[in-house]
């Protein structure tokens, strides 16, 4: 079975700030900030994207914490799977 | 709520309160900007156009509409579906006097609108004693119109003495519309200067309030209580003042300012007709002024790190003083009233 493609929840946005990414739920509303520097654009979640795809150059060293990262803005429904 | 992050300065304010125009239909005693006659000046429809093209530009995430009464303006749904199709969303505050089924059924079209309908009493007569004859009706009535629909709606109260007994019976209210509350802070700016000290909820209605909303986590605050937050709402929003940090306000004729209740040429932070919404957000001094802003004489204060000093707009329209600490925190509550139980003792 094919793995399941997550993408932005669309009560949510997102947008890259200095810190990395901060995330707006107009539900709640509240905020996530999220310390991930540049390794993730903003715009990366806007396409629908397999849970363990990633930006090329993303190595993979960086990979098991962007997975973690993703599996917890699945959980606090920032991002919804498709 | 990361204050590290916010203290550092986001790019751009993660929402927004565009005032749209100051002309109402009706004169509330506590309007915070003295509604009534349409400014002179307001943004054309172009200029409108024009801020919405920024805003999306800055990535702002959300726009709360308020006023006035935003559907006064005859442009005010091109306005909506400017930022609408930009992804922008949207909350419209409203007196609910201008609510039709027409106008409920184009709202409902779009997922990114919100509306707040004002009500400021459980009673017919505590509502209408505020906001005018015949108003609780017609916001009821825009209420059940907006429940029938997939718009998020929810009924926004203004806390005064006069509702302070009835803001559970407003919850109840709400629910058995099948909407949420919000209650608002009241603050002595606009007509609410004017009417301050008849409308100002005691310290001890203050301290209720702020028990029952403890116990009351679906009730939304708009992060206008943060003063008086307590253990149980710690996480469920701001612990800090969010003005030039996370916020600001655009007035009807273009100037910004830190937030709606500082609508003075003392914090004017620029005109979008002579600067651009970002260099406006990125050079003003008065927002760095208020980034920067330590509220030195709470800092000893056991709650600092629930509150960091309350709310600015307070201070400076009670004490003339933006760095004083807010005189209606939950701590000076307290105090207030252990004062006045030992000089009843005495």
């Amino acid at each position: 079975m094919a793995a399941a493609g997550i993408k932005l929840h669309p009560s949510c946005r997102v947008r890259q700030e200095g810190f990395g990414l901060l995330f707006y739920d107009c539900k709640g509303p509240r905020l996530l900030f999220a310390a991930t520097g540049t390794l993730l654009p903003a715009d990366y979640f806007g396409t629908v994207r397999a849970r363990d795809e990633f930006p090329a150059g993303t190595s993979e060293s960086q990979k098991p914490a962007l997975q973690k990262f993703v599996t917890q803005l699945l959980e606090k429904g920032f991002l919804r799977e498709q | 709520m990361s204050n590290k992050y916010v203290e550092m300065g986001m790019r751009s304010p993660v929402n927004l309160t565009w005032e749209v125009t100051l002309a109402c239909n009706l004169r509330c005693n506590h309007c915070l900007s003295s509604s009534g006659e349409k400014a002179c000046n307001e943004l054309s429809t172009a200029e409108a156009l024009d801020l919405v093209e920024q805003l999306h530009t800055a990535r702002v995430f959300q726009v709360n509409f308020g006023g006035g009464e935003p559907f006064i303006r005859p442009d005010f749904e091109e306005i909506l579906a400017a930022c609408h199709a930009r992804g922008i969303m949207t909350c419209i505050s409203t007196n609910g006097t201008l609510i039709t089924a027409e106008l409920v059924n184009r709202l409902a079209t779009n997922p990114l609108v919100a509306i707040q309908v004002s009500l400021d009493g459980a009673r017919r007569e505590t509502c209408d004693a505020v906001r005018g004859d015949g108003v609780f009706d017609a916001a009821i009535a825009a209420v059940k119109l907006l429940a029938a629909t997939k718009i998020p709606a929810s009924i926004n109260t203004v806390l005064t003495t006069h509702n302070a007994s009835e803001i559970p019976a407003m919850h109840d209210l709400a629910r058995s519309l099948g909407v949420s509350l919000r209650v608002s802070r009241f603050r002595p700016s606009g007509r609410g200067a004017d009417n301050w000290e008849s409308l100002r909820p005691t310290p001890a209605q203050l301290l209720t309030f702020s028990d029952w909303l403890a116990k009351s986590g679906d009730v939304r605050t708009g992060d206008s209580f943060f003063s008086l937050t307590t253990q149980e709402r710690q996480g469920l929003g701001l612990n800090l003042c969010g003005a030039a940090k996370l916020t600001c306000c655009v007035s009807p004729t273009g100037h910004m300012y830190p937030c709606a209740f500082l609508q003075s040429d003392r914090f004017e932070a620029g005109d979008l007709r002579v600067k651009k919404f970002q260099e406006i957000w990125d050079t003003s001094e008065i927002y760095a002024s208020f980034r920067n802003l330590r509220i030195h004489s709470c800092e000893e204060c056991t709650r600092f790190d629930q509150c960091h000093g309350g709310c600015p707009a307070v201070a400076w329209h009670l004490k003339n003083d933006i760095n004083g600490g807010d005189p209606e925190c939950l701590e000076r509550c307290v105090t207030s009233i252990a004062d006045n139980r030992l000089d009843l003792a005495a």
